[in-house]
């Protein structure tokens, strides 16, 4: 495999038939290629409306999870590509916010307000009936796919507690009979919320963190970076092609490098960039 | 409806469809900016700012025009940047006027673009508001349309660009530098400080950023005169604020009064009290991150530095009211486990000393509890506070003190039995 270090440097093999060694031998008409193409102007349009070009790290990051359901391996890749950052830099800071869904998730994500005002005005019980309901704890995905389950942070939507959103839209003042109401409508087909894109199976969870077992003393998740859910995935990168059979790529990482200098003259000083 | 209820903001909201640039213009809306453009020089929007005495609507209280003051004049480019990333337990304002009244929010931000002199400005939105994003993102378009955003502005040469940023599930992101380096697109993790924001802020450049709210006034400022606006309220911390008041109260809701009306007249007379037949055991006024006052403080008028005074703090304007049905430990449990879930690990004593504090609490909530838990409660959180890059580690004592100190049998109750061996090996 041609690392990001050969690809940065310039120094890489000659684009070969794919078949030679990447493991998707059926590229043509895959679907990350596809997408790939089709909102890559969108992308260049985001990135006009910044100053420094890693602003659109984020919104992008939006587009992908918008199109593909998860912010997939490929999709940390091809914004890395379009960036010219390394994707482990895309890699680290997609994993620091928590609506970006790093591994497939149910079409229905419900996300319960567990914080202050709901929980004094009940919340407990709506998780608990929730949970029952669903059969899927916390950060669990149902085994139809059709549901994730989440308990969230302030929603900021107390006057109305308990709160929770169903794919980013408020539903407000929970009973376990709107409860009952929603999920025979969602099973049903008659929702109002429109489900949202599902283009992998998803698993247990979507949580990386949970996966590996592994812990802090404290309880802060230390991710295992053999299953990371990065681009050493097993669901592997298309887009590494790109970065391979481009050979502007390494220009590119280095015009950034040096912009980047220039942005932040004092970055070795105060170590927080 | 109780005569100390000003509405300013919130006036219109559920008459006018203030979402719709022609409505929103017919009450006035837009002229300010005109006349800003066309008649003032942005040193006399300074002054009008400085001279309303306006203090931060987000949390820290601090005075807005003070802020633009310590832009330096090194003729770089700087930028405004609005704080919409509303996440603070108990708050609910950014998120109503983000929704209902998205003009007075742009028209704010472009006065205050133009207060400091800067030409691209930005809009930092919570990833949650998703309905929110696209209100604002279509009254951009028409504010846009109607040449309000853009180049040339009003004919007078000057270029401003206003771009929305979304971000994606990070409560950290709401404190400013952190918030700055989610918005250049890294992990939003807190910057060390100084450098403030003012020196090296977005791109390294000077850079202020200001809540929602604290922008939405100052339309309000400029056609009403600062002096309107400095006569409100107390003299330090004059003005109206969006209160959200939550929790156990009959009518929970946003209201906006007038800086100094008292605890008691906004739970009684705005939020119509307590639910039936239950009595009064606290109040949280400031948001998750502030300490809880009591009865013998619901007649202190509602102010930045009275509020301080009494030991807690003003910040968001969020109240959540508490009755006699309350679990403080459970209500601790929740703050606390938020503050664990949201610390972005950089500090050490944010990062660990969160979740212990909540894996305490869960042990005392699960019956597991012994009696020194409580006592290390105190003392852990206590040895949290100031040792952080910004404020977040130092937000899980304020509460859990207070209600530790003041509701202790309420803790003490959930210990069955305080077995020697049970007891941690450490004594704290």
């Amino acid at each position: 495999m041609t690392t990001q270090a050969d690809a940065a440097s310039g120094v890489h093999p000659e684009p070969t038939a794919l078949a030679d060694w990447s493991p998707y031998a059926t590229r043509a008409g895959n679907f990350f290629d596809a997408l790939y193409v089709q909102i890559r102007p969108e992308c260049d349009a985001i990135v006009a409306q910044y100053e420094d070009s890693r602003s659109a790290l984020l919104p992008m990051a939006h587009l992908f999870q918008e199109h593909e359901g998860y912010v997939s391996p490929n999709a940390i890749v091809a914004i890395a590509y379009i960036l010219a950052v390394p994707p482990a830099v895309v890699e680290s800071t997609v994993s620091f916010y928590t609506l970006f869904y790093r591994k497939p998730v149910g079409k229905y994500m419900l996300q319960v307000c567990r914080n202050l005002s709901c929980i004094i005005n009940g919340a407990e019980e709506i998780m608990a009936y929730f949970r029952e309901k669903l059969g899927a704890a916390h950060l669990e995905t149902t085994a139809d796919g059709l549901f994730s389950y989440e308990e969230v942070e302030c929603l900021a939507a107390c006057d109305r507690a308990p709160c929770m959103q169903i794919n980013l839209e408020f539903f407000y003042d929970l009973t376990k009979e709107n409860v009952d109401d929603m999920l025979a409508a969602i099973r049903g087909g008659t929702f109002g919320v429109k489900p949202l894109v599902q283009t992998a199976p998803p698993q247990r969870t979507w949580k990386v963190a949970q996966d590996t077992g592994r812990k802090s003393s404290g309880g802060v998740g230390v991710s295992n970076p053999n299953n990371a859910g990065g681009i050493g995935d097993a669901t592997g990168v298309i887009m590494l092609d790109r970065f391979v059979a481009d050979p502007a790529y390494g220009q590119r990482s280095r015009e950034r490098l040096t912009h980047e200098k220039h942005l932040h003259p004092d970055s070795a000083t105060n170590g927080h960039h | 409806m109780p005569n100390f209820i000003t509405p300013v903001l919130t006036k219109g909201i559920g008459e006018l469809n203030l979402r719709d640039i022609e409505v929103y213009k017919s009450t006035g809306g837009y002229a300010q900016l005109e006349r800003a453009f066309k008649e003032l020089s942005t040193k006399e929007v300074l002054d009008m700012t400085m001279g309303s005495n306006l203090r931060g609507r987000g949390g820290a209280g601090f005075p807005t025009g003070r802020k633009w003051s310590f832009l330096p004049d090194n003729g770089r480019p700087r930028y405004m940047v609005c704080n919409c990333d509303e996440a603070e337990p108990g708050t609910f304002k950014d998120h109503m006027l983000l929704e209902e009244t998205p003009h007075q929010i742009i028209e704010g931000i472009l006065i205050g673009s133009y207060g400091i002199g800067c030409h691209h400005a930005f809009i930092y939105i919570r990833g949650e508001f998703k309905a929110g994003y696209q209100i604002f993102r279509a009254a951009l378009d028409q504010a846009r349309a109607a040449g309000y955003v853009g180049k040339n502005l009003f004919g007078t040469g000057y270029d401003l660009e206003l771009t929305i940023h979304r971000g994606a599930g990070a409560y950290i992101c709401g404190e400013e530098t952190g918030l700055l380096n989610s918005l250049e697109g890294k992990r939003g993790e807190p910057r060390l400080k100084p450098p403030f924001p003012a020196i090296k802020g977005l791109y390294g450049e000077p850079t202020v950023v200001n809540n929602v709210e604290t922008l939405a006034y100052l339309p309000y400022i400029m056609r009403n005169g600062a002096q309107w606006f400095a006569q409100a309220g107390p003299e330090k911390s004059p003005g109206f604020k969006v209160v959200s008041i939550s929790g156990h109260v009959k009518k929970p809701g946003n209201y906006e009064v007038a800086l100094g009306t008292t605890i008691r007249q906004l739970i009684d007379d705005c939020a119509g009290g307590l639910r039936d037949g239950r009595t009064f055991l606290g109040v949280q006024p400031g948001g998750g991150s502030s300490a809880c006052l009591f009865e013998e403080h619901l007649d202190l008028p509602y102010d930045f530095d009275t509020i301080s005074k009494a030991g807690s703090m003003l910040g968001s304007g969020a109240m959540v009211v508490f009755d006699d049905t309350t679990d403080f430990v459970k209500a601790a449990h929740a703050l606390i486990r938020f503050y664990a879930h949201e610390s972005c690990g950089q500090c050490t004593p944010c990062r660990e000393g969160g979740n212990w504090l909540q894996k305490t609490l869960a042990r005392i909530l699960d019956g597991r509890g012994v009696h020194s838990d409580v006592d290390m409660l105190v003392s852990a959180s206590h040895q949290m506070t100031g040792l952080n890059l910004c404020a977040l580690g130092d937000s899980l004592e304020p509460f859990l003190v207070s209600v530790v100190k003041r509701f202790e049998s309420q803790f003490r109750a959930y210990i069955k039995e305080d077995r020697k061996e049970d007891r941690p090996a450490v004594a704290v």
